[in-house]
């Protein structure tokens, strides 16, 4: 049995146990009690919902922020703002958030897992492209576009992916949709021509317009719905009063007031308001058909992982390997450069480098494939570790083995290839080992650049289908029928190279 | 077919040889004695380049050292003539005693496989280890492993062979068998130069002795003049 797996089934314990807490939430009376309500909000997520103030970075700006102070005051106290990321704000509900006030559309899947409001706002999904390119209408996403389905960004878990990808699995649009983790992301990635469009709530595009002068609103919102304040589903108390503060605000003008200020259109959002129909709950899943329906995507997904783990290993070990020899046996002249390299790459953390790698190449005319821009980012990122690693396993064989290569005829490069480094290669195999199941965990982050391991399509599927805990089992099945092979397997091979290579009988 | 003219180097501003100059003639063992300190590896590791000096010159089996350091290309011309014995040894632990005999005829002089591998059996069989070809280095004794790495050294067919105390690491019974094997190889005619404190070793097989004493010559001749 492998040393990590008590470690793995305590740790998908523990996650269990977490989630089977989320029960115990705030009331309105703690609420009052504490005197505070604390809200929970994504900045990254931008404007005009809650973003960073301009004039002063530390605090925070944006209509859902004013709306929170009416509705704490409304509720007798003040509101504290808890950062967190978007798709998984639902999560912090009832353990360190009594509320999630972050432009979440009201869904069915939403009303049968959380305790939502009245709607407070009305949004229209607006597809997004660039001046003078294709698609110019929302009909031609009919088609495939001039080099394959055409590459739509959205925001990961929000309504408009939503939209797209049940439009795409119906056959309605030729599109691949790709999502991201802030909202700006996928505007940057199509004014840089990573994307043929976007799609994202018109009232985001209508506040940022200024900054992508070259993109441009293609045709009318084609879609929409509505904004509502989650709580969890143990405190009635606290949905109600929001519910009634929310009234309140909307009779006594103060909503439209707001919205007016923000040039949200106060007085068409009032119409719509008013006018809001009820959305009915979904129906909860068989166990059998959550499964049937969500596994083909978790095992492709896991299939994302092992490509990205497979493919940059082997790279980040042959840089690695290079950086090492270079710098202990290479000429005087290139050893700062490859220090360099080393620092850099393992002094910064890896999802900037991915961020730099996908964000910044295409600035200076060189775009990269999300796929390919990952599998680099982490051969980049492990060679440097690799290289560390190798460089100690270099320096641990005995000097006499050189000198004996030497004193045979061998030149410097036919005994570091022939002798130096296979005996070095054995020396780090644990330390690689252990370095290959943390690249294999690592991949994780390349969702921030729109790759979709199985982690993110987990998180994906557990947000959308409420099925926490359930699908959190299956992923770490998953991740444990992937894990243990390959433990094997390297255990195989370390074993393998313990043999002498080449032994002839 | 050995030359040693001033050989001068020096260790942290200490002079370890000091005007240096002996000679081995070719088919002749010379003996380099002397206490510990006294320059005796350093002048052995100068012959085969693994060390460098800074004034004098080296001449051996038809190549020529000069002060400093010298080309890559001069050295390794100079070594697949010069072989060279460690006092540890120094086999390949992650090749078998086979592969360790036949990797430098194979990467160096490009021997095919084949021919590579049947001498280095024959060479194995000289030393008495034919059985243990398939053998990891590890498993074997002191003794053994030194008799491979001879025939390591060997299966370059090197015109001049450098021990470098071939028997210090080992105990008596085993020094004998490796001694055994010098004996036989310094009756076969080849060339040597060996370090060693082994003076019956050396009045048996040397055909002259130098001894040095704080990075001099002190003395030298033959075997029966000296010992």
């Amino acid at each position: 049995m492998s040393p990590r797996l008590p470690r793995r089934i305590a740790s998908i314990g523990l996650i269990i146990v977490t989630l089977s807490c989320v029960a115990a939430g705030a009331e309105l009376d703690d609420v009052q009690r504490r005197g505070e309500l604390v809200w929970a909000a994504d900045q990254e997520g931008g404007g005009p919902h809650v973003f960073p103030d301009p004039a002063d970075p530390r605090r925070i700006s944006g209509f859902e922020v004013e709306l929170t102070e009416l509705i704490a005051g409304e509720l007798g106290v003040k509101g504290r703002f808890l950062q967190g990321q978007w798709d998984r704000l639902p999560l912090l509900l009832g353990q360190s958030a009594d509320c999630v006030i972050n432009g979440i559309e009201l869904t069915p899947e939403r009303r049968r897992d959380y305790s939502c409001s009245r709607p407070y706002f009305g949004y229209a999904l607006q597809l997004l492209g660039r001046r003078g390119a294709a698609p110019a209408s929302f009909a031609e996403l009919a088609d495939p576009g001039p080099s394959g389905p055409w590459r739509v960004g959205v925001l990961t878990g929000s309504a408009a992916e939503m939209e797209m990808r049940a439009r795409s699995v119906r056959g309605e649009v030729q599109v691949e949709v790709i999502g991201y983790d802030g909202t700006l992301d996928s505007l940057e990635q199509l004014q840089s021509g990573v994307l043929d469009a976007a799609v994202m709530d018109d009232c985001i595009f209508a506040f940022y317009a200024d900054r992508y002068a070259k993109l441009r609103a293609v045709d009318r919102p084609f879609a929409g719905g509505f904004y509502t304040v989650l709580t969890s589903k143990a405190t009635p108390g606290l949905a109600a009063a929001i519910d009634a503060a929310l009234g309140t605000l909307i009779t006594d003008g103060r909503l439209k007031a707001l919205y007016d200020r923000w040039d949200l259109a106060g007085r068409q959002q009032m119409l719509i308001l008013r006018d809001a129909a009820e959305v009915p709950p979904a129906s909860q899943r068989t166990l059998v058909e959550l499964i049937r329906q969500t596994l083909p995507l978790l095992l492709s997904s896991a299939g994302m992982t092992i490509v990205l783990a497979c493919a940059s290993f082997p790279i980040a070990i042959a840089i690695g390997l290079a950086v090492a020899i270079g710098r202990l046996h290479g000429p005087v002249w290139l050893a700062p450069f490859l220090t360099g390299y080393v620092e850099v790459l393992r002094g910064t953390p890896l999802m900037l480098q991915l961020y730099a790698i996908f964000f910044l190449l295409p600035k200076v005319g060189l775009v990269l494939p999300a796929l390919l821009a990952a599998i680099l980012g982490l051969a980049l990122n492990y060679s440097a570790y690799e290289s560390e690693i190798y460089r100690a396993g270099l320096k641990a064989v005995p000097l006499g083995q050189f000198e004996a290569a030497l004193s045979l005829g061998l030149s410097k490069w036919q005994a570091l290839r022939h002798v130096l480094v296979p005996q070095a290669v054995r020396i780090v195999m644990p330390p690689v080992t252990s370095d290959f199941i943390a690249l294999f965990k690592d991949t994780s982050v390349c969702s921030a650049i729109t790759v979709i391991e199985l982690t993110k399509r987990y998180s994906v599927l557990a947000l959308s289908t409420g099925r926490i805990v359930e699908l959190a089992v299956v992923t770490a099945l998953l991740y444990l029928c992937m894990s243990w092979p390959l433990a094997l397997v390297s255990r195989w091979f370390e074993a393998r190279l313990e043999r002498p290579a080449g032994t002839t009988p | 077919m050995i030359q040693v003219e001033s050989l001068t180097k020096h260790r942290s501003g200490v002079p370890v040889l000091d005007a240096v100059s002996m000679a081995g003639e070719e088919g002749g063992v010379t003996a380099l004695v002397g206490p510990s300190g006294s320059g005796k590896s350093t002048l052995l590791r100068c012959l085969n380049g693994l060390d460098c000096f800074e004034a004098g010159a080296v001449s051996i089996a038809g190549h020529r050292l000069a002060p400093g350091s010298n080309p890559g290309g001069v050295l390794e011309a100079l070594r697949r003539d010069v072989g060279m014995v460690f006092q540890q040894f120094n086999l390949f632990p992650h090749l078998s005693v086979l592969d360790n005999v036949t990797l430098a005829p194979r990467t160096v002089l490009k021997t095919p496989a084949a021919e590579a591998r049947s001498r280095a059996v024959d060479l194995l069989d000289r030393v008495g280890l034919k059985s243990f070809a398939a053998a990891r280095p590890a498993t074997l004794s002191g003794g053994q492993q030194q008799r491979v790495a001879i025939a390591r050294a060997l299966a370059m067919q090197p015109r001049v062979m450098l021990f470098d105390e071939p028997t210090s690491a080992l105990d008596p019974k085993m020094t004998a068998e490796v001694l055994d094997v010098i004996v036989d190889l310094a009756k076969a005619g080849q060339t040597m130069v060996v370090v060693t404190h082994d003076h019956g070793f050396a009045k048996r097989a040397a055909t002259w002795v130098v001894e040095l004493a704080a990075g001099k010559v002190a003395r030298q001749g033959t075997a029966a003049e000296m010992l």
